[in-house]
């Protein structure tokens, strides 16, 4: 009898505990608990900042860790461009504060090196020293300065230390997304409170609108961009279930060719210049408007399809940052070996893709804030040598120039823009057919492919892309590009409840090979891929509007 | 020969107004009416709209009495069109409840065109705004518990397109 008391008393003891530690910003009471070891209770107290940029870390870095901090550049273009503050700096709450000062940058730099990460580490060393050449001095007294002042105080706790079990923080109970989201169905959209107490409040028209009203307004929405589309989800509960259930829209979303399928090509659509071919056969599409369209297995929705079938993005640029170490020459002067220099190259690669078929295709070492907003086709045209008249007879696409397209192009980006190569893209084709050989085309020679190397249309994975880029000079080559669509993985944090973001999908674009190609002795020669780094997609203001 | 056949549309306050029957016409539930009943000479009462509406309505349709009729269907020519033509764009420079007024009348008086119109223009106010702007805009109240918010946000994450 006294063991079952005894372990009535454990019970309420170890049931008493299970509450406090579920309500996670009680302080804990002073009394020792034996049976939980502390290590597991101290992150509860940690910044929420902190805990967030942590977690895009691992979002981010998955499979290349040197590339730049995506948000950074997403900041660096939307400080550039053009008109409203928020339509692509949707993603400034993930940040933690950025660093302002020499010292906080170098800081940084430090934390990102220790992390592995060489390239934002390289970044902020850069901004760093740009701000105070004697940064590193700064750096020693604030940190190490116990190493030679004795009396100096223990060093500056980082403001990051932290253990890594700071994941088991507590999380209250959510209802599963779908049924949260089908509990909204017929709420009506609130109206604002007045502004000022005991007068009325302001006029809130859109609350009286029927639902079909409503959901013929989101699907103009949804057409002209479906991430504003998905903002008028976070407006108020009403919307958000319109967001999640009229599939229709999706559907129309997936066989348009503003963003969906129609606008991706499953074989060439131009020359390597950029010229429309023309043909009277009708080009394969996914999903056509003639018959009913079906959701591919395993996907359920058409929502889902959006997400998750290969799409190649036209809104954006896709990046792709190289650093890598090269010895560099001693100086005659100081002609010590143990001082020769070791530089560090940063360059990037920039694609830009086109609803026609066409693509952009930069290497440069100029940063994407000096050179991304200016990638189109006029300004390659218009920083080429005149020389090269056979270029401009290529249409011009109306919609999808930069409004300010007349603004002056800045010499830096003009003098990176002279070396960007035109070319032709396409997604590897599902569904390949042996009668589309025999549709003629104007497209001059289709390469023969790489033995051995190009895999057969068979083989390729319906996640691939192949770029076909001219090459200005000497023009007699060619250079082909195998990527393939790849998505950031959201991880998980361990033993929680909350499912991860959601995060966009076929976002990045991985090397599988990259070749020239000599058009007159017919001869492929391999480029190395030992540097390069996967393309990561960002969003640029204003482009791939409409169709 | 008379002059063109018109007719007396009463508003919901009450008011005659004559018009067109072609320009009329332009709302499919006035020409299936007349369809049904056949032309009786009498005033045709809308109860929905009041005046103020009713005749920025008729402005729409008599400015627009000889497009194409439109197909009534879903086609995709229709929609290719994002753009909102100079005249219209004018037109629908009026205060925000005006123009919700005018996409009712436009929903209950079935003119596609109009509806349409309307619904562009209050999708112009929506693109490139984030969730609380848009509240702000149209006096909207969030009404998600910040936890809900978030789960939310993670679940559409993917849309954003970044």
């Amino acid at each position: 009898m006294t063991d079952n008391a005894e372990l009535e008393s454990f019970r309420r003891k170890w049931r008493e505990e299970v509450a406090r530690r579920t309500k996670p910003n009680k302080p804990a009471p002073a009394q020792p608990r034996p049976s939980a070891p502390s290590t597991s209770r101290a992150p509860t107290q940690l910044p929420p900042a902190h805990h967030e940029a942590l977690e895009r870390k691992e979002v981010d870095d998955e499979e290349t860790p040197a590339a730049l901090d995506p948000g950074e550049i997403v900041q660096g273009v939307s400080q550039l461009s053009l008109q409203r503050p928020d339509e692509d700096g949707f993603d400034s709450q993930a940040h933690r504060k950025e660093p302002k000062s020499a010292l906080e940058h170098f800081e940084r730099a430090v934390e990102k090196e220790a992390e592995g990460n060489l390239g934002d580490s390289l970044q902020h060393y850069r901004k760093a020293y740009r701000l105070d050449a004697a940064v590193d001095k700064t750096y020693r007294n604030k940190h190490f300065a116990w190493a030679w002042k004795k009396n100096a105080q223990v060093a500056v706790p980082s403001t990051n230390a932290t253990p890594a079990s700071q994941q088991s923080h507590d999380e209250p109970d959510l209802l599963p997304t779908p049924e949260l989201i089908a509990s909204f169905a017929n709420l009506p959209i609130p109206q604002a409170d007045s502004l000022v107490e005991g007068t009325p409040p302001p006029p809130c028209p859109i609350a009286n609108v029927p639902s079909e009203v409503i959901v013929e307004i989101l699907r103009h929405v949804a057409l002209m961009d479906p991430a504003s589309f998905s903002r008028m989800a976070l407006v108020c509960k009403r919307l958000a279930y319109h967001f999640a259930h009229e599939q229709h829209i999706w559907k129309r979303i997936c066989q348009g060719s503003e963003f969906g399928f129609k606008a991706m090509h499953y074989s060439f659509a131009c020359d390597i210049y950029g010229r429309t071919e023309h043909t009277l056969g009708s080009r394969f599409t996914p999903f056509p408007t003639s018959i009913p369209a079906q959701i591919p297995q395993p996907l359920s929705s058409w929502s889902e399809v959006f997400q998750i079938f290969p799409r190649i993005r036209f809104t954006g640029i896709y990046i792709s940052t190289v650093n890598y170490t090269r010895p560099g020459a001693a100086s005659a002067y100081q002609n010590i070996s143990w001082n020769s220099p070791i530089h560090i190259v940063t360059y990037y690669r920039y694609i830009r893709f086109y609803r026609d078929g066409s693509v952009i295709y930069l290497l440069t070492t100029e940063e994407p804030l000096n050179v991304v907003p200016y990638i189109n086709k006029e300004n390659v045209k218009a920083a080429r040598p005149s020389s090269k008249k056979q270029h401009q007879r290529q249409n011009t696409e109306g919609g999808t120039t930069v409004k300010g397209a007349s603004d002056p192009v800045p010499p830096v980006a003009m003098a990176a823009l002279k070396y960007a190569q035109l070319g032709r893209w396409r997604l590897a084709n599902p569904a390949p057919t042996p009668d589309s050989e025999d549709t003629p085309t104007d497209l001059g020679p289709e390469l023969p492919s790489v033995p051995g190397k190009t895999a057969s249309e068979n083989t390729l994975d319906p996640r691939d892309v192949i770029i076909e880029a001219e090459v200005i000079s000497p023009d007699k080559y060619v250079y082909v590009l195998h990527l393939s669509l790849r998505s950031f993985s959201a991880a998980n944090k361990p033993g929680s409840k909350i499912a991860p973001p959601n995060t966009p999908k076929n976002t990045k674009l991985a090397w599988k090979g990259y070749w020239s190609y000599n058009k007159i002795t017919e001869e492929w020669a391999d480029f190395t891929l030992r540097n390069e780094r996967s393309f990561v997609f960002r969003r640029v203001r204003g482009w791939g509007m409409g169709s | 020969m008379a002059a063109t056949p018109t007719l007396i549309l009463t508003s919901s306050d009450g008011v005659d107004i004559t018009v067109d029957r072609d320009v009329a016409e332009r709302s499919l539930l006035i020409k299936n009416m007349l369809e049904d009943l056949g032309e009786t000479g009498e005033a045709i009462p809308i109860p929905n709209v009041n005046e103020a509406v009713l005749k920025k309505v008729i402005e729409w349709c008599t400015h627009h009495k000889s497009d194409p009729p439109s197909t009534g269907d879903d086609d995709d020519s229709r929609r290719k069109t994002t753009d909102i033509d100079e005249w219209d764009q004018k037109f629908m420079q009026v205060d925000q409840e005006m123009l919700f007024e005018i996409i009712l009348a436009a929903n209950y008086l079935d003119i596609k065109g109009l509806l349409d119109v309307g619904c562009k223009t209050v999708a112009n106010m929506i693109k490139g705004k984030s969730p609380e702007e848009i509240r702000k805009t149209f006096n909207i109240q969030n009404d998600f518990t910040p936890e809900e918010e978030d789960q939310i946000r993670r679940e559409n994450e993917w849309a954003e397109d970044r």
